[in-house]
């Protein structure tokens, strides 16, 4: 997420939309890219990040300025994209076979993929996690926060952050194993 | 090799994530040298469950977003208007934690003055009552209009005719 200037965030807070939009620019790539990841599915995502700029416009009026607006808006982002993750509970869309399956070579990741391909083999091993597990790996892989940065964003502690990463790198190993051992059969 | 458990729980979190602290990866990385599972594990584990993540792209975000958030803001000032904004600053005004002992002795002045009224109407009344009773001892000359209206026989002007 860009910086943005102290005196931006102040006349946003006081209801200014034209520094309101600027506050958006600053963030919104971070904002929609986190929903998008973590609901999975892009109308959702669209959804979620309406929601978090509502939320950050009415609640920067008590925005305290001593604390770091990036911090503030992962978690409201975080939270946000968690929940309707949790409560909007969707069917797979994309087989998890397709990211290794049939027609999938074994060293995948060595060959050149086209886009489309390996957005879809983002969505299906995303698929596999949980949101809890899916907004770690969203904030550390994809947005490259750091343990402590995470910890804060999701208010957990940075034992859980670390098992939660653990875990869901475990499951994509055995996802692997699984769909190539029934690939070899 | 005993400890291969330990550093392949490093493996899977903190040491790609670089997170380990020097002593740590310099344990691990002597560890890898001598190793072949442990490295087998690092290269499977980069391969599969952290390159996939590294490699995508961030996705422009649509503009219809900015413009649905503009209106929802606006029709909010909209629909809010003048009165919202004084209804704001009137619960602003009463929950003002300064005005609040202003608030209270305004009311104790309030309700002190009005004892304090209630007493002087209560001695008014009494000497309205004394005064008709003095009247009425000075008999029908000093209360003429009195006088043409009260017959005479009351138990009073009895006692004093
Ligand atoms: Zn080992």
């Amino acid at each position: 997420m860009e910086d943005i200037a102290k005196d931006t965030l102040i006349r946003a807070s006081q209801g200014d939309v034209q520094a309101f939009e600027e506050v958006y620019k600053a963030s919104s790539s971070f904002v929609y890219n986190v929903a998008l990841r973590v609901v999975n599915n892009r109308e959702d995502a669209l959804e979620v990040a309406q929601e978090v700029f509502m939320i950050i416009y009415h609640k920067l009026k008590t925005f305290r300025f001593e604390s770091s607006f990036k911090t503030w808006a992962y978690r409201i982002t975080a939270n946000h994209a968690i929940n309707f993750a949790k409560k909007h509970s969707r069917a797979k869309t994309v087989p998890y076979e397709d990211a290794f399956g049939e027609g999938a070579v074994a060293n995948e990741f060595e060959a050149k993929i086209d886009q489309e391909h390996h957005s879809r083999l983002v969505e299906s091993l995303l698929a596999e996690l949980n949101p809890d597990q899916r907004a770690c790996v969203v904030l550390r892989d994809i947005q490259g926060l750091s343990y402590e940065e995470i910890a804060r964003a999701l208010n957990i502690n940075i034992n859980t952050v670390r098992s939660r990463l653990k875990r869901s790198r475990e499951k994509l190993l055995s996802l692997k194993k699984t769909i190539q051992e029934a690939g070899r059969s | 090799m005993k400890k291969c458990g330990h550093f392949k729980d490093l493996i899977l979190a903190d040491y790609i994530d670089g997170e380990l602290d020097k002593n740590s990866t310099r344990g691990l990385e002597s560890h890898l040298l001598d190793c072949s599972d442990c490295r087998a594990f690092l290269k499977e584990v980069k391969d599969n469950a952290a390159r996939p993540w590294k490699q995508t792209p961030r996705q422009p975000v649509p503009e219809e977003l900015w413009g649905a958030i503009k209106q929802r803001i606006e029709h909010e000032n909209e629909t809010a208007g003048p009165f919202a904004d004084f209804m704001d600053k009137l619960k602003g005004f009463i929950v003002f934690p300064r005005m609040v002992p202003v608030f209270a002795s305004l009311m104790l002045m309030f309700f002190a003055g009005s004892i304090a009224l209630n007493t002087i109407q209560v001695q008014q009344t009494q000497a309205k009552d004394q005064g008709e009773y003095l009247v009425s001892l000075l008999g029908p000359a000093a209360s003429s209009v009195q006088a043409e209206d009260n017959d005479l026989g009351t138990p009073i002007e009895h006692y004093f005719l």
